[in-house]
């Protein structure tokens, strides 16, 4: 029955103008939207959710460390529920950006990995490097466990952002890099609780708002249909 | 300006979808038969009928790599192919502005 449907759609499609122009503008705009969708490797949802899982979690930490004098940073339960938190989040991640790119290839394909390496060295090295010389300098706990973890990371990976989202002139991603990389300022100076609080709500903002600015940029009004 | 002037390759309903979600990739990347066939609900058949279509007007090429049931057939969009789309969503605005 398909087959059949199919091949009348194909007899038609070779008399073009059966096709009213009011109608191919409403298709010409759904199959775009559809599209967008299918080959989106980030869509609003995932950075929507992600937003909130990360304030979830770095809620938590901030909760779990809150008025400690001295710092001796946040229990091992809330520990286990971030990392599983960012564990969850990136296997989603993983997984609608292999559906996404599933069957395309080309040179965007490599550009993306490249950068997928770069956004993955400076969170992985930046962080744990910093912290390894400050320990080794002697520097106390609240710098050590608190401050550098929530604040290092969203400055050094939302300075790689910076480029990358500069390089492509993608300004959603621009904006919500610098929301990253001042969420990170903010952190560093506000104490090693409220650190976990600030890093928290820039990543927050800054998830939500490029899941708001990518929807605003894509919304369909191409044509008058 | 009338129906007639649009670019009749384009104007088919097969064939904008084809074109426009060939479009929605990165100038220059290609996507493969079956992912394009996977996204349109097309049959193998009619997709093939269109391509060839699209393929003689210079708006998309297809390349087939490896042998058999290892061969893979990907298809992307000329630069022809997305300045028609743009001619013709443009024809279509001006079309639909006039209206």
């Amino acid at each position: 029955m398909r087959a059949t449907h199919e091949n009348d759609r194909a007899t038609t499609d070779e008399h073009g103008d059966e096709l009213d122009p009011r109608e191919a503008a409403r298709l010409l705009a759904r199959t775009e939207r559809e599209a967008r969708r299918a080959f989106s490797s980030s869509p609003q949802w995932i950075n929507a959710l992600m937003g909130a899982v990360i304030l979830v979690a770095y809620g938590s930490l901030w909760l779990s460390t809150r008025g400690q004098h001295p710092y001796r940073g946040p229990s091992l339960g809330v520990v286990a529920l971030v990392y599983t938190a960012v564990a969850v989040a990136f296997a989603a991640s993983v997984r609608v950006y292999r559906r996404a790119t599933a069957g395309v290839s080309g040179p965007s394909t490599g550009r993306q990995r490249v950068e997928g390496v770069a956004i993955l060295v400076s969170f992985v090295l930046g962080s744990p490097v910093l912290q390894g010389a400050l320990r080794h300098d002697g520097a106390s706990d609240a710098i050590v466990y608190g401050m550098i973890p929530a604040a290092a990371p969203l400055i050094i990976v939302g300075t790689t952002a910076l480029g990358i989202a500069a390089g492509k002139a993608d300004w959603p991603l621009f904006g919500a890099a610098l929301a990253v990389v001042t969420g990170g300022v903010v952190a560093a100076f506000v104490g090693p609780s409220g650190a976990w609080l600030a890093a928290g709500i820039s990543l927050f903002i800054a998830l939500v708002g490029y899941a708001a600015a990518d929807a605003l940029q894509h919304r369909s009004v191409p044509l008058r249909a | 300006m009338t129906a007639d002037s649009l670019d009749p390759v384009i104007h088919a309903p097969t064939r904008l979808r084809i074109v426009a979600t060939l479009a929605a990739l990165p100038e220059a990347d290609s996507l493969s038969f079956t992912r394009l066939q996977d996204v349109l609900e097309l049959t193998p058949g009619n997709l093939i009928t269109h391509l060839r279509k699209l393929e003689d007007a210079g708006y998309l090429v297809t390349e087939t790599t490896g042998n058999g049931r290892a061969s893979r057939t990907s298809i992307t969009l000329t630069s022809q192919g997305r300045a028609a789309l743009a001619a013709y969503a443009g024809a279509l605005r001006e079309l639909l502005g006039s209206a």
